[in-house]
């Protein structure tokens, strides 16, 4: 949900929406950073997110992001496939959100913001056979988690239709107490996540495109469960993403990002990201006038 | 903009009250028919749970390779082993390979084995493969009960719960499996005992880490479980014990105990056990009419024979008699099994030997 989190902070009055698919391919097998011989194993997460932003004054807003998720594990071994799926709301955000335009000099801006996750994915799904499903197989966490947000752009003379921009975000986790049918509790671990980049912008077709290249990096702690780490989770990545946003008519902005890995880390041995790909639009509403804008 | 909050709103409880699972079995063979899972289960659904890797996600080996003492490579002399013989064919399976693969389906002579190891429960039980007159073979569900290793036969795609020995879903629910003893030791100890042993080949056909232990101090943290189990706190809750099991009882024993005593010869639930061991292994036989008469004395000095009797017999660890009288006989072997000390009580009643 990082990844779609962060709408700029507009004028008072504003609304923003963006609605974002999110394809997260795990064909991988690594056990520390050595890739290892094995793709019998795959999991795909799609999600539908749904991000809505208002401005209540030029500085202060307010963010909220919910999501949708599709969840398959497929293993191909010995001549047979095996196909778990689970489908469901997931966890929704709430961020709050303030502005310090021009503190980095002319053309620049920071904006924080903090939020939590709330809950709202089941996180007690069974198989049609009645029997539980692991942790990340459910589209929520069952737990509440606390977020800090900080994004950082500057534009240089030198180039105005440039920017440089950085945003991070650290998830702080909670505990879900009834995990495993209120045996266990189960704790993900805490996420940070940076992104830092170069966008820049051209007209082609009397439209206005924004190129950028993104570098990620992605650090997870280890899960827990009944507060000892859980082997096997965990780790450290860096994606280099191409995007590419285009103003396709005058309200309406679609964009396009691709995620692969670089580098990735896991403790122990897990599957880790294969291909990501993000698909996006956004509209602004200007509930003063009515008039949408972008 | 109300239209547009009432309208989210509505999608989320919607959403919400939509959010379901599904799993499916596809075969690659069209006609097998068994590719969907019978949902009868003769133990507590609501304790059985999905491990993670799904099933096959661990993958089971299949005749797999195996080297010589010379050519092994990777085993410590302290690494754990499962070790069977079957004539001059001798064989073991060792635990850096088991906790990647947890199920051997192996050919030995005339014996078809599944060698079952759950690493979760330190249970490294011999299975044969000759299930109701056909041979199948055994993989990993990706399921567990009391945090256990259910596999499932390829047969039938039954699931058996490996503790209980017994398939508790599918169609061969309520079916026994008939055990095959093993016995678990330390690399050093084997192959003293069998220098002609082989071991598996860490060319599995599969790309894991072997020698890197994947659950990082699970089997010495008494304070650490992935999955809830019952926990009698008697005895430290990861140590190793011996359980020798009739029906739904188990008697456990401690290395403690065999480390000083060597030999035990009591009757438990009406019959009469011996069991043999030190610091480094410990084995059963049940002494039956025809062996009962017989006394043994520990005599094991590393090498092969661990027991000599009163007619002069000698006894191997898996209960031959290699010399002697009686040689070519067997002790009948007991239902017992090596794992940690929580996972015998966590499915049948247990007493504690010298407790």
């Amino acid at each position: 949900m990082s990844n779609n989190l962060g709408l700029p902070i507009e004028e008072r009055g504003i609304w923003q929406f963006g609605l974002n698919y999110d394809y997260n391919n795990l064909n991988t097998l690594n056990a520390g950073n050595t890739k290892l011989d094995d793709d019998s194993r795959q999991r795909i997460t799609n999600s539908v997110l749904l991000g809505i932003s208002y401005s209540i004054t030029d500085r202060f807003a307010l963010e909220a992001l919910f999501s949708w998720v599709n969840q398959t594990r497929t293993i191909r071994q010995f001549g047979n496939e095996n196909f778990t799926e689970t489908s469901g709301i997931g966890d929704a955000i709430l961020l709050v959100k303030y502005a310090f335009p021009e503190a980095l000099g002319s053309k620049s801006g920071i904006n924080l913001g903090l939020g939590a996750k709330a809950p709202l994915g089941k996180s007690d799904l069974t198989n049609e056979n009645g029997i539980l499903l692991t942790a990340d197989l459910q589209p929520g966490s069952g737990a509440w988690d606390a977020l800090g947000w900080l994004s950082l752009s500057k534009a240089f003379d030198f180039r105005p239709s440039a920017t440089f921009s950085g945003n991070f975000i650290y998830r702080l986790t909670g505990i879900n107490n009834s995990y495993l049918n209120n045996t266990s509790s189960y704790e993900f671990g805490d996420v940070f996540q940076a992104n830092v980049g170069y966008t820049d912008q051209f007209l082609l077709f009397n439209t206005v495109f924004n190129p950028g290249l993104i570098f990620k990096y992605r650090k997870a702690s280890v899960d827990k469960i009944n507060n000892s780490n859980l082997p096997n989770t965990g780790g450290e990545w860096v994606f280099i993403r191409p995007e590419l946003s285009v103003h396709i008519i005058s309200n309406i902005l679609v964009t396009l990002r691709m995620e692969l890995p670089i580098y990735s880390y896991v403790d122990g041995t897990q599957l880790t990201p294969t291909t990501r790909f993000i698909a996006g639009v956004y509209f602004k509403l200007n509930n003063k006038n009515n008039t949408i804008n972008l | 903009m109300k239209k547009i909050a009432t309208f989210i709103i509505c999608a989320i409880i919607v959403q919400y009250s939509c959010s379901s699972s599904s799993a499916q079995e596809q075969d690659a063979d069209p006609n097998n028919e068994n590719s969907s899972e019978p949902s009868v289960w003769s133990i507590p659904l609501a304790d059985v749970l999905d491990g993670g890797p799904g099933r096959d996600g661990i993958p089971a080996l299949e005749n797999p390779g195996f080297v010589s003492v010379e050519d092994e490579f990777g085993l410590l002399d302290g690494d754990l082993i499962l070790g069977y013989k079957n004539g001059d064919d001798i064989r073991a399976y060792q635990h850096i390979v088991l906790d990647w693969h947890e199920i051997v389906n192996d050919n030995i002579g005339d014996v078809s084995l599944a060698v079952t190891y759950c690493p979760l429960t330190g249970t490294g039980i011999g299975w044969n493969r000759i299930v109701n007159g056909k041979e199948t073979t055994f993989g990993v569900s990706g399921l567990l009960y009391n945090t256990n290793l259910i596999p499932f036969d390829r047969e039938t795609r039954s699931n058996w719960a490996q503790i209980l020995n017994e398939s508790v879903n599918g169609e061969l629910i309520g079916e026994k499996a008939e055990l095959i003893s093993l016995v678990e030791t330390d690399w050093k100890t084997w192959k003293t005992m069998y220098p002609t042993t082989k071991t598996l080949s860490l060319n599995t056909g599969f790309s894991r880490t072997y020698g890197v232990y994947p659950y990082v101090d699970y089997k010495t943290n008494n304070n650490f479980f992935l999955f809830p189990v019952p926990k009698d706190d008697r005895l430290p809750l990861k140590e190793r014990v011996l359980a020798v099991i009739d029906g739904t009882n188990a008697r456990a024993y401690r290395f403690i105990d065999l480390a000083t005593e060597n030999l035990v010869r009591e009757t438990f639930r009406g019959k009469e056990y011996l069991v043999v061991g030190n610091e480094d292994f410990m084995v059963s036989f049940e002494l039956d009419a025809n062996s009962n008469s017989l006394q043994f004395d520990y005599v094991f000095n590393g090498l092969e024979i661990i027991l000599r009797d009163n007619e002069n017999n000698e006894w191997n660890i898996f209960g031959e008699a290699v010399s002697g009288p009686r040689r070519g006989e067997k002790l009948k072997s007991s239902s017992a099994f090596m794992g940690y000390w929580f996972s015998v009580p966590a499915f049948y009643n247990t007493e504690i030997y010298n407790n």
